[in-house]
């Protein structure tokens, strides 16, 4: 049993540097501001009661994922060029790489493992199921198309509202996106539309 | 906790619902303490953010679990599908967004409807999302229904099946398809006799083709290519046959196309719709129209020499119906005879048709038969009347009183009932009921808790046609495929896969039907059909068709060679009417309920009755000569009584019905089906005697005594005035102005009318000054920018008042309906409403006459309703648009006072929450907000579509092409009478419409200067 834990971290490990190189190339646009971020810190579940922001079901880090390892808000977040809805990553999708890495340390193999039991408990109708906790919930009456903002703004967009969500241990609200000041005063450095009837239909 | 259908169950999507406005959502709606209680117990971690003041709700976004190959968030995918609401078969297309069906719109792919749909059609959607649709299986256990499991509910079916081996019937509404198969061979098998039965079935049709050419089916008629259209009582813009490929025909013909249009005569005792959209009304008595069409055929053959030779042996018949003959039995003249003969012939290639169940008196068959002849003598067989066309032909009546006297002889033990309501939609005095009743095992395959479900033992719930694999084969050469778009709302089942499971319970059935599925066996069907086709892959072959909604090239029979029956009787009988009232009872078949099948669906009660502009009930029309005589008015409740029934109900006083006839909707007055449809209406079929004349019921059969009550019932009009009062709103002007190219100021002039009321000089200046300034201010900011400015035409010529658009823009537009006692108060929210107008008719011998305008938010560019506002809600955009922003409006209602047009609604309650009631909530445009109580609201030019048009060429960086931006209302459309598009862009299909010497504004002479355009009526 516990050979096989060895074994298991062995082979994640191999997975990491085979993947690393990979997710880094893919981040070649990657803001300046990132290029030099350093290793998340070290944390554990018992530390995001502390952190800013909503605890999550899973101790999600994106500073691990989108900061230590660069990888593209657009891969787990797949639908945001193309629709209104960024899309959030489906299960299937974390076990892509999770079915391989299972962790560094104790308090990242403990919310893997958390992740896992949620895809092996899918299939049972009883058990609990993933819920992640909104943060940002824009109002009924505004529409906010994020694919006209990443097609404008490139793909790096993302923070320009949701904040340098890289450095992130867990995710807050960095901008209050109801609050329509917020929008307009974008819109009117970049000189684009202001029309109500842009966002409000 | 929050009690959902299953459709977000294992593919919850962002669970965003921005459809749905926060008082609607189910954890803040009805909050009371001890909920809220209750929710925080059960959300645990979520409790923490919930406490303190803030009153935001927790949402949370549940992931799917893998990624959906179809749905992407935000992005509407599309599935091609065939419409059941009735037995045309259109093609749909059904736009889903995150996993449900938000809106219905046609094929244009498919031959029937060509892209567009119908009210009934768009409201599928409301049947499929119904509260109360049967959520499970049910049995009826001492006098109440319990649930059980589908395997023991199957189960059941199977063994009380088998025991009544020999002595089963199953009555079935479905079209011929794989699935009608599956159940004749079913039915068989179980030594059954299976009835396929459709209330509106044009029996009488039938007969009378067999009768007159030997062919027992109905032909297609071509209303595209005919020039001159006589219609005897058959409604065929509203019920009668396929409507929608009849209107778009009508649309096309009898539309100005800028130099002729054809003419259409219209004989019958009621005005209704089709006969409002024709140019000539003859109101006959009902049962004298045969005398006319045979009366027109003698003048065709006597004066004519190029008919059909067979056609000269009715020559000596038909010398009988003279025009003075006929004109004794009908009330026109012999010349009007004459020149209607004449006109007919002349304006080759005619149509003349007849049927519908307006005109399904005793006689109908004599009447069908004399129209077929006429048709025939005037060379429109293989023209405009098209044989061969493969119709399906249901049962009928006679098998239904077969059934039902089998039933109470003890030969019928078992009956299963499938798509079809007998209960309703059979005359009380058939006694189904009481058979029905006798029979130790019913069962109904139903979605809805209808008066036949009621009465069954056991309810097996069918999927709705957009959750179920099928197919239907509505004539030669169209197969339409139906595909599940989404999750089943409820607990039901594909009735294919309850045949076929209960089969597998059914020892000596097992090998006979040994497909596991209803999904497994219809594309075993489509395999076969392929290889028949000689299609190479047969896997290739279903992908296309479903794809493409069906495959529509298929072969088509070569149309027979039509010949007269050598001896074919010409002799008419009067009909005869059941009582000795003094009126004659007229059940008319309404375009919203069809056959009562409409009337759960609150899309269709709160769409106006094209005609009356009645909704929510029923009514008795009444010519204002008879409400004299009776001292009745409008909504004084009368009753009438036949020699099988009576009924109170609430007058209307109509121009458009003969003195001797009393008229009323059918479709309402149900005991069950939902909480919609209970108890809403009468129906007249209490009414009518149940014997059958030659295997057809016939609807105008009775004559009625009318008795005052001391009742009163407000009707639920939307109409202000049913006149125009010199308004000029709804324009028209004679053909021969039209020929000339007369603008609509210079055709009142002919007529002696003047337009409007001249301005001054003074005032003609202020305005040529006003405009000026406008077009300063168009060069100022934003509109500067080249931007497209929106615009559209309506060409009344073309528009028949049918009201698709109105149910098309409820879908689009998130509109609740406000029921009937909003509606009394004038509070419905309709954007897109059909007003009507009547013309003539006060003075004795006037004609009369009824002209419709749709009337929407004209955005109007210089428009009242924006300088009152004290919050600036209500704006003008860059792009042309008035706008209206729901979440800067306070409700101070000044805009809707000041709007001229009247076209803006407000929301008095919280319509949204009672109108999208849980399931129907589903149904909601995640792309439109749904707007809260206190907030004005209108048309906004589907501003949603536009935007999303503009996204899409972005992305794809392209500009905006002409078309890209449709509106509902427009999609909808069968006549093709609406164009919306960049009125800045010259080549733009909208602009081309303007172009147009008919062109005129509403109220124009306003100065708002209004977006819509519309192009006058032109009368033949």
């Amino acid at each position: 049993m516990r050979k096989l834990v060895v074994v298991g971290t062995i082979l994640s490990a191999a997975a990491l540097v085979v993947l690393l190189p990979v997710l880094r190339s893919g981040s070649a646009q990657q803001p300046p501001a990132l290029a030099d971020s350093l290793a998340a810190p070290r944390l554990s579940v018992a530390d995001s009661g502390s952190l800013r922001g909503p605890r999550q079901p899973i101790f999600f880090r994106h500073d691990i994922h989108a900061g230590q390892y660069k990888m593209q808000c657009q891969y787990c977040h797949y639908s945001v060029g193309a629709s209104s809805e960024p899309g959030i990553p489906t299960l299937q999708t974390c076990m892509g790489c999770h079915t391989v890495i299972g962790g560094t340390d104790s308090t990242h193999r403990a919310e893997i493992k958390k992740l896992r039991q949620f895809w092996s408990d899918s299939a049972d109708a009883s058990k609990p199921k993933l819920e992640w906790v909104r943060i940002h919930s824009l109002a009924r009456f505004a529409h906010f198309p994020h694919m006209r903002h990443v097609k404008a703004m490139g793909p790096n967009a993302c923070q320009t509202c949701h904040g340098d969500v890289a450095r992130m241990a867990q995710v807050f609200k960095v901008n209050n996106v109801n609050n329509m000041g917020f929008c307009i005063s974008c819109h009117l450095t970049r000189k684009v539309n202001r029309d109500c009837t842009a966002c409000h239909y | 906790m929050t009690v959902r259908p299953v459709i977000t169950r294992d593919q919850g999507s962002e669970d965003r619902d921005q459809g749905a406005s926060p008082e609607l959502s189910p954890l803040t709606a009805d909050l009371s303490r001890r909920r809220f209680l209750t929710v925080l117990g059960v959300a645990g971690a979520g409790s923490a953010a919930l406490s303190g003041c803030s009153t935001a709700k927790v949402e949370k976004l549940i992931p799917y679990l893998v990624q959906s190959e179809d749905q992407v968030p935000g992005i509407p995918t599309w599935y091609a599908s065939t419409c059941t609401e009735c037995s045309a078969g259109c093609g749909v297309h059904v736009k889903t967004r995150e996993a449900r069906a938000i809106k219905l719109e046609g094929n244009p792919e498919h031959p029937v409807n060509a892209g567009t749909l119908c009210q009934r059609g768009q409201a599928a959607l409301q049947g499929l999302y119904n509260p109360g649709r049967i959520k499970g299986p049910l049995q009826k256990q001492r006098g109440a229904f319990q649930s059980l499991l589908w395997d023991e509910a199957i189960g059941r079916l199977a063994q009380q099946f088998q025991n009544a081996r020999g002595k089963v019937a199953v009555i079935s509404g479905a079209g011929p398809g794989s699935f009608d198969d599956l159940l004749a061979a079913w039915t068989q098998a179980q030594g059954g006799r299976l009835i396929r039965y459709q209330p509106f079935d044009r029996a009488p049709e039938r007969a009378a083709n067999l009768r007159v050419f030997g062919l027992d089916e109905l032909p297609l008629y071509d209303f595209a290519t005919a020039r001159y259209i006589v219609s005897f009582g058959a409604d065929f813009l509203e019920t009668w046959g396929p409507v929608i490929e009849q209107q778009r025909g009508f649309a096309q013909s009898h539309g100005f196309n800028g130099k002729s249009m054809a003419r259409h005569v219209y004989a019958g005792p009621r005005m209704d719709l089709t006969a409002m959209n024709a140019d000539e009304w003859h109101p006959l008595l009902p049962g004298s129209e045969a005398s006319l069409a045979l009366g027109m055929a003698g003048v065709i053959l006597g004066e004519r020499t190029t008919a059909p030779q067979d056609a000269n042996a009715l020559a000596a018949s038909l010398a009988a119906y003279t025009p003075e003959k006929v004109a004794q039995d009908t009330g026109l003249t012999p010349d009007a005879i004459r020149k209607l003969a004449r006109e007919f012939v002349s304006a080759a290639p005619s149509l003349a048709v007849a049927g519908g169940i307006g005109a399904q008196h005793r006689g109908a068959v004599d009447l069908c038969a004399a129209v077929a002849i006429l048709n025939y003598v005037a060379g429109n067989v293989g023209q405009t009347v098209r044989f061969g066309a493969g119709l399906p032909k249901p049962d009928g009546y006679a098998a239904m009183q077969q059934l039902i006297a089998a039933m109470n002889a003890g030969e019928v033990t078992a009956v299963l009932v499938h798509d079809a309501n007998p209960l309703y939609a059979l005359p009380r005095s058939a006694r189904f009921a009481e058979a029905f009743a006798k029979l130790p095992f019913k069962a109904s395959t139903s979605l809805f808790l209808d008066e036949t479900a009621a009465a069954c033992d056991l309810l097996l719930p069918a999927h709705h046609a957009l959750e179920r694999w099928d197919d239907l084969r509505p004539r030669a050469g169209v197969l339409g495929l139906m595909q599940p778009v989404m999750t089943p709302v409820f607990d039901t089942l594909a009735p294919g896969d309850v045949l076929l499971r209960a089969a597998q319970k059914t020892p000596d059935l097992k090998a006979q039907f040994p497909a596991p599925s209803f999904e497994a066996h219809l594309k075993q069907k489509w395999a076969e059909l392929a290889r028949s086709r000689g299609a190479a892959d047969t896997e290739q072959f279903w992908r296309d068709a479903l794809q493409h909604g069906g495959i529509f090239n298929g072969a088509v029979a070569t149309p027979p060679a039509v010949r007269l029956v050598p001896t074919v009787p010409t002799v008419l009988t009067a009909p005869s009417f059941d009582g000795d009232g003094e009126l004659i009872l007229l059940p008319v078949p309404s375009s919203m309920y069809f056959d009562g099948r409409g009337a759960n669906r609150p899309w269709l009660l709160e769409n106006p009755d094209p005609v009356t502009k009645i909704t929510w009930g029923s009514w008795a029309e009444l010519n204002p000569e008879t409400a004299r005589r009776l001292d009745v008015r409008e909504g004084e409740i009368i009753r009438v009584t036949s020699p099988h029934g009576s009924i109170d109900v609430p007058v209307y006083v109509y121009p458009g019905v003969r003195p001797d006839v009393v008229a009323i909707p059918l479709g309402l007055g149900h005991t069950e089906f939902g909480e919609y449809a209970k108890g809403l209406g009468v129906n007249p079929l209490d009414l009518l005697g149940a014997g059958s004349v030659e295997g057809f019921l016939p609807y105008v059969a009775t004559r009625v005594s009318i008795a005052t009550t001391l009742g009163f019932h407000k009707l639920a009009k939307t109409e202000g005035n049913p006149r125009q009062l010199g308004r000029h709103i709804a324009e028209a002007m004679p053909l021969a102005h039209a020929e000339q190219g007369y603008t609509v100021e210079e055709s009142l002039k002919q007529v002696g009318e003047e337009e409007h009321a001249v301005n001054t000089a003074r005032e003609a200046e202020a305005i040529a000054g006003f405009r000026a300034s406008q077009v300063e201010k168009t060069k100022l900011g934003a509109y500067a920018e080249e931007l497209p400015k929106w615009g559209m035409v309506i060409d009344l010529a073309k528009c028949t008042g049918c009201s698709a658009c109105v149910t098309a823009c409820y879908a689009e537009n998130n509109i609740p309906w406000v029921g009937y006692d909003n509606v009394t108060r004038g509070r419905e929210m309709s954007w897109m409403r059909i007003e009507r107008y009547f013309e003539g008719g006060v003075e004795p011998g006037e004609p009369f006459a009824a002209r419709v305008v749709p009337m929407l938010c004209q955005h109007c560019d210089n428009a009242p309703c924006e300088p009152v506002c004290p919050v600036y809600a209500a704006y003008h955009t860059a792009d042309g648009l008035n706008g209206q922003v729901y979440n800067r409006c306070v409700g101070t209602r000044y805009c809707s006072n000041n709007c001229p047009y009247k076209v803006r609604y407000f929301n008095w309650f919280p319509f949204a929450k009672r109108a999208f009631q849980a399931p129907l909530d589903l149904q909601l445009n995640p792309d439109v907000t749904v707007r809260a109580r206190g907030v004005m609201e209108k048309c906004t030019f589907c501003v949603q579509r536009i935007r999303g048009a503009q996204h899409q060429a972005r992305l794809e960086d392209r500009p905006l092409a002409d078309g890209d931006v449709r509106t509902a209302c427009q999609q909808a459309c069968p006549s093709g009478a609406i164009v919306f598009g960049n009125v800045k862009d010259p080549e733009s299909r909208v602009v081309r419409a303007a172009e147009d010497h008919r062109e005129y504004h509403v109220l124009g002479e306003l100065n708002v200067r209004p977006s819509v355009t519309y192009l006058a009526k032109v009368q033949a």
